[in-house]
């Protein structure tokens, strides 16, 4: 994996290249082919998709961009997530590239595996193999799926054996240069009775800096097992980002998903919680803040397949200037998937007359034994509230923030992590101005 | 104000008809009714449709979404019929000889 690649695009020639410089084991090799065949036979997704209904893409050009570019240094943006916090291990990784990985010894000698996924297959392919063969992100799904199926590089692991606890969190920075391509892709493995938070946020080098973001995010959390994952996407305001991200819970298991999402030109984003075993429980939350014209497109998905599984999704979004977002949430019961209790909710805090939120709520059940609801609001500031704050001495510029942060309290009040509540509270304040009439 | 960018020749869009092009990262409709050339942010302000795949009536002066047949005004860029009630953007259009170009809307 030392060897430089000159060709570029997402060409056949590209591909080879990029497979020639793999110290992969060949069931990885055939699974990146196989899903490479299905990226050249399948279409962009378009408008006409019902996904992609309110998400036009017709801008984005997907040949603008390299397979694996050369190696380049930029200086490293400021880790937002994990600012006070005592870590049990971190990486960092430029364009998909690890360039720094580094895990306590005290995990370590416990089993713990933690860095760069591409370079933890080269030791333990054996161990990884069934769950990267598992393919939660399906890449048949589209050609977004596929793309990230056969070129992932770099990414990020976590694994921990059966029943250690890692009650340190543990940090990951993905960072993209101005015009780079970053192809991550992430998988977390908790085995029985284990516990782990991990922290993983991702930033361009520039905050104005442009370039594509193709990922997926597995997430395995098995038996008993606990996950607190925070996913901060940060990236420059000219980044295209597109992921698949999907989670399987296993019985008695619990998944705490924190998303924040500030960064990018256009994201569409899949976000997949399967409670796959009995008594599974997942919490969702979802911090958004938009402005100037960008688009985020979040689809949720709660698959309850178990029975007695609890799932608690909660996104709330800002938006100013002439930004937009999309959300699509699903709650799916199986048939057999009966005392089921699910809830999800979006919240939309309009500051100005030209953005935009779509709120898309459903519900699709097969079973006769649950309880699932759901709700959606969308509302400008409280005149009231804006002129009584001012009377009591505060600038208007800090009631609209103060009536903002209040309106994130109700999710910042389900994060466990300071940390976390404390970088994702200051990155919306700093982006605050006012209310546009 | 950004400069005329040039788009099309006249006798790419034919009458009535329209035509999908990129000014300086903008998709804009360009629009050919009744001998004129118009130009509108190809969004419609219902759902986001591309109008650009609607139909032109040169009667009317509308362009319709092909979603729900909301209908804009192709010189204002209005919203004429429901689904649709905010306008969508229109450009400024000119011809010289054979060109068409079209200046951007700072809205």
């Amino acid at each position: 994996m030392s060897a430089t690649l000159t060709k570029t695009g997402f060409t056949q020639d590209a591909f080879d290249a990029f497979m020639s410089t793999r110290n992969e084991p060949a069931w990885l090799s055939d699974l990146r082919r196989d899903s490479w065949s299905r990226f050249t036979e399948m279409a962009m997704p378009s408008s006409r998709d019902e996904e992609w209904m309110r998400t036009d893409i017709r801008l984005f050009k997907l040949d603008k961009y390299s397979l694996a570019a050369d190696a380049v240094e930029v200086s490293l943006p400021q880790a937002l997530l994990a600012t006070g916090v005592e870590l049990g291990g971190r990486g960092v990784s430029i364009d998909s590239r690890s360039v720094e990985s580094q895990l306590s010894e005290k995990w370590s000698s416990r089993g713990v595996l933690f860095g760069s996924l591409d370079t933890m297959l080269v030791e333990h392919g054996d161990l990884l193999r069934p769950y990267l063969e598992r393919h939660l992100v399906s890449p048949s799904y589209d050609k977004i799926a596929a793309l990230n199926a056969a070129c992932w590089s770099g990414g990020n692991l976590l694994f921990v054996p059966k029943g250690v606890r890692v009650d340190e969190p543990l940090h990951s920075l993905s960072v993209m240069s101005d015009g780079g391509t970053d192809l991550g892709k992430t998988l977390v493995v908790l085995e029985e009775g284990a516990e782990a938070t991990l922290l993983s946020e991702t930033a361009s080098s520039e905050p104005d800096g442009g370039g594509l973001h193709c990922g997926s995010i597995e997430l395995i959390v098995e038996r008993g097992a606990r996950l607190r994952y925070v996913n901060l996407q940060n990236w420059g305001s000219g980044v295209w980002h597109f992921a698949h991200q999907m989670a399987h819970v296993g019985a008695n298991a619990n998944l705490q998903w924190t998303i924040g999402a500030l960064g990018s030109r256009l994201a569409k984003v899949n976000q997949h919680v399967a409670l796959i075993g009995q008594d599974a429980e997942a919490q969702v939350n979802g911090v958004m803040f938009t402005q100037g014209k960008q688009h985020l497109c979040y689809n949720t998905y709660q698959h309850h397949q178990a029975e007695y599984c609890q799932s608690d999704l909660l996104y709330k979004a800002a938006l100013q200037d002439q930004s937009r977002t999309v959300w699509r949430g699903m709650i799916k019961v199986d048939e057999g998937a009966q005392r089921t209790n699910a809830y999800q909710r979006n919240d939309n805090l309009m500051l100005s007359t030209t953005a935009r939120a779509d709120s898309i709520p459903g519900l699709e059940i097969e079973a006769d034994d649950v309880r699932c609801t759901h709700g959606s609001t969308s509302g400008r500031v409280d005149d009231h509230q804006l002129f009584y704050a001012m009377t009591r001495g505060y600038t208007r510029k800090e009631a609209v923030r103060m009536i903002v942060s209040g309106f994130f309290q109700q999710v910042f009040d389900r994060i466990t992590i300071e940390s976390v509540r404390e970088a994702l509270g200051e990155a919306i304040g700093r982006r605050v101005r006012d209310i546009e009439e | 104000m950004s400069d005329f960018v040039a788009v099309a020749n006249c006798s790419e869009v034919a009458d009535p008809g329209s035509m999908l092009v990129e000014v300086d990262d903008r998709l804009v409709v360009l629009i050919h009714a009744a001998g004129h050339y118009y130009a509108l942010d190809d969004v419609c302000t219902h759902d986001g449709g591309p109008l650009s795949d609607g139909p032109v009536n040169a009667t009317e002066g509308t362009i319709a979404c092909p979603r729900h047949g909301a209908k804009f005004d192709v010189k204002s860029g209005a919203a004429v019929t429901m689904p649709a009630t905010k306008a969508t953007v229109a450009h400024e259009v000119k011809v010289e000889g054979e060109q068409v170009f079209v200046r951007l809307s700072n809205a």
